[in-house]
């Protein structure tokens, strides 16, 4: 035990008085989550959404397209769209440059078919290289439907008599039936008007008392969210760098040195996995600190998020133990290393959100530590404790340590 | 104190150790010489315990030096290659190293200390390692191996690629630790270092001992003969089929290869015939040393190759 707590204690002071290594590890997620934070933030100055590019191509240009375009230009929906009418060439030209967000093409005949009550289709181009935005878009105009719909189904009776008209010469038109149709289309528009002007339901917008709060709080949540797969991939490269000494004084001779004293190797190796897995929980406690004070992110009740991370630590420094067990030297290890951990970061949510990649990407992903760690982190973030996180981290690292040590043990042993 | 008893080590088809045998007394100095690939580091290896699937016994005052956990307290080890840690300060170090074994930790910070003083590493002894030159860490690597006193100290190459200065300070300790009662073997390539450091001296090639003794019983395995060394333009099957006639008790061809042949002469008037014979068969010789018996003669005589090779 002496011993074993001897090559601890001279293993973290190594690395702190080389800090540079570890500072960087650090440093970067924190500076890779501000960045990503920044540009993703869907905030302006003024703490509102951007206005959604939004091209309209009116190919009917008939009553209820009209009503459709002038929907746009209602007071609330002009601060959400910023809408530019064109023709579908120049629209198409537009969103092959990514100019806008979405494009809607009303076709043509809309209004006649909306009035014969037969289905008709109004088509919505997205902008693939944008996430958001064109759903909403599109979530707008599935709404627009249902409304226009609705009105279509309210006023069955009036729509019919007015189809019939449109269809006939003005010198056809029954002038005398004309008036009580408008009459009774009247009382229903009289009937709504109540509940349609005000509005029975209205939007408020409201700010909290302090001064840019609500952008504060989104920035929040946004780091909230990308720090822990930030922290999860660097720790995973910050615990393959300091467990590199496994190799590295096999090779450089100090290994046999150790052999040839009274140490044993089995003190040895506890000794390296302990380091690993004590320096990478400080470091994520690092992180986590300067997370919390830096970007204001709230990581939960700090008992859990401890926990969480002490397994986490654990299952990467016994992860990193059966690696440099299996690999041959350091620069296979460097090979190999950077690969498996970006990969597990692709798979495992620490690059993109895992509710956003495709379905395969998921599935993979949930034998990654970083999947479980976001999952967990995001669960302590509600107050919740990760339970699920922890058995899985916890059995799988305790797995990868029963292979480790004897992998190590013959490895290191004569 | 050490006897060691038909080591055999192969790699593959390669014999390391050949039914490899030594006795080693209280405070001998044993100088391990031997070409590359003689074998040296593979027994280092095997004493040190870092080396395994060998035949043959080793035993330490009668005790199996393998079975016996404690006896690594009384083995120091100085490997070739500067095994401690760059980024520590030496005291960091020998406090670090010294520490695997089972010193007192109040014995230890004093003979480190001591140890430093010794070395003449003293005056840097808080200083990262990664400063050093290569001398001062050689001298660093020694110190290592002596912190907790061995019984028997184990030296692979101690004075590889450092200047003089450096490599008379380690023969020294290495003189002063035999002198204080510790048996000691160390490898090398130098001669000289064996001739004035040693109390007995191995030859070994092949995995076995050529030949031991003091360095006077080894001059008198090679007689009192001078040595000639012939440099020129020949093959080696013409130089030896030249010597064919004339050699005999006073003139022995120690070694021969393309351009290069050693003999062994016990009258040195035997010379000019001997160049008579060459230039007859048109040998052409562009040099000729005659050299009196040393460890080098010894060495030659026993391999049939020089130490460099």
């Amino acid at each position: 035990m002496r011993r074993f707590l001897l090559v601890l204690a001279n293993d973290i002071r190594r690395h702190l008085k080389t800090p540079w290594v570890i500072l960087i590890f650090i440093l970067i997620p924190l500076l890779m989550t501000g960045l990503i934070g920044v540009i993703f933030a869907p905030r302006t100055d003024s703490g509102q959404l951007p206005p959604i590019p939004v091209l309209l191509v009116d190919n009917d240009k008939g009553m209820a397209a009209k009503l459709l375009v002038s929907a746009f230009d209602a007071d609330q929906l002009k601060k959400m769209f910023l809408v530019t009418v064109t023709d579908e060439v120049d629209g198409g030209a537009r969103m092959e440059k990514g100019k806008a967000s979405a494009m809607v093409v009303i076709p043509k005949g809309f209004t006649l078919d909306l009035l014969d009550a037969k289905p008709v289709t109004l088509r919505v181009v997205k902008n693939p290289a944008e996430q958001f935005l064109p759903d909403v878009v599109e979530e707008f105009m599935a709404t627009m439907g249902v409304m226009l719909s609705g009105a279509v189904q309210a006023f069955t009776e009036e729509v019919k008599g007015l189809r019939g008209m449109l269809d006939s010469p003005v010198s056809a038109i029954p002038w005398d039936k004309l008036g009580p149709q408008l009459g009774k289309a009247q009382k229903k528009v009289v009937a709504a008007a109540k509940y349609l002007d005000p509005l029975v339901i209205r939007l408020k917008e409201e700010e909290t008392k302090a001064a840019g709060a609500k952008t504060q709080s989104s920035m929040r949540e946004i780091f909230s969210i990308i720090l822990p797969g930030m922290a999860i991939m660097f720790l995973l490269f910050i615990v393959q760098t300091l467990m590199r000494d496994l190799l590295s004084e096999r090779e450089d001779g100090k290994l046999r040195r150790m052999l040839t004293t009274p140490l044993r190797p089995i003190e040895l190796i506890g000794a390296r996995l302990a380091g690993g897995w004590i320096m990478g929980l400080a470091v994520l406690l690092v992180m986590v600190a300067v997370g919390a004070l830096a970007f204001r992110v709230t990581w939960g009740p700090f008992g859990y998020f401890l926990l969480l991370a002490a397994v986490a630590a654990f299952w990467t420094a016994a992860f990193f133990a059966l690696f440099h067990a299996l690999v041959r030297n350091r620069n296979q290890a460097g090979a190999l290393g950077a690969p498996i951990i970006l990969a597990f970061s692709l798979f495992g949510g620490s690059m993109m959100n895992p509710e956003v990649m495709p379905k395969a990407f998921r599935t993979v992903g949930i034998v990654t530590p970083n999947r479980w760690f976001i999952d967990g982190a995001a669960l302590v973030r509600e107050g919740r404790f990760p339970l699920a996180a922890l058995i899985v981290l916890l059995l799988s690292g305790l797995v990868l340590l029963a292979l480790a040590v004897p992998a190590l043990r013959r490895r290191a042993s004569v | 104190m050490l006897e060691i008893r038909n080591l055999t080590k192969s790699y593959g088809d390669v014999m390391a150790l050949d039914r490899f045998s030594l006795d080693l007394k209280k405070g001998e100095v044993l100088g391990l010489l031997g070409p590359n690939g003689a074998g040296k580091t593979t027994l280092i290896s095997i004493l040190a315990g870092t080396l395994a699937d060998f035949t043959g016994t080793v035993t330490f005052e009668g005790r199996n030096l393998f079975a016996d956990r404690g006896l690594k307290n009384r083995l120091g080890i100085v490997p070739q290659e500067m095994a401690f840690y760059d980024e520590l300060s030496a005291m960091d170090n020998l406090l670090f190293w010294g520490g695997l074994y089972d010193v007192p930790r109040a014995d230890l910070k004093r003979r480190a200390a001591e140890l430093l003083e010794v070395v003449e590493l003293a005056g840097r002894a808080k200083e990262p390692v990664k400063n050093f030159s290569g001398g001062m860490k050689r001298r660093l690597n020694t110190a290592i191996g002596l912190l907790h006193k061995p019984d028997l100290l184990l030296l692979d190459e101690p004075t590889v690629g450092i200047d003089v200065q450096a490599k008379v300070s380690i023969l020294d300790i290495i003189r002063g630790v035999g002198a204080a009662g510790t048996a000691v073997i160390f490898t090398t390539h130098q001669l000289a270092e064996v001739e004035t450091t040693c109390s007995r001296i191995a030859i070994m090639d092949h995995g076995r001992i050529l030949a031991q003794g003091t360095l006077d019983e080894l001059i008198r395995i090679v007689g009192e003969r001078d040595i000639v060394e012939i440099t020129g333009e020949f093959a080696a099957a013409s130089f030896s089929e030249a010597l064919r006639d004339i050699a005999g008790a006073d003139v022995e061809l120690l070694s021969v290869a393309d351009n290069l042949a050693s003999l062994a002469v016990s009258d040195t008037g035997r010379i000019p015939r001997v160049m008579d014979r060459l230039f007859q068969l048109k040998l052409a010789v562009t040099d000729l040393k005659i050299k009196t018996p040393g460890l080098e003669t010894v060495f030659l005589k026993l391999t049939g190759r020089s130490l460099r090779d």
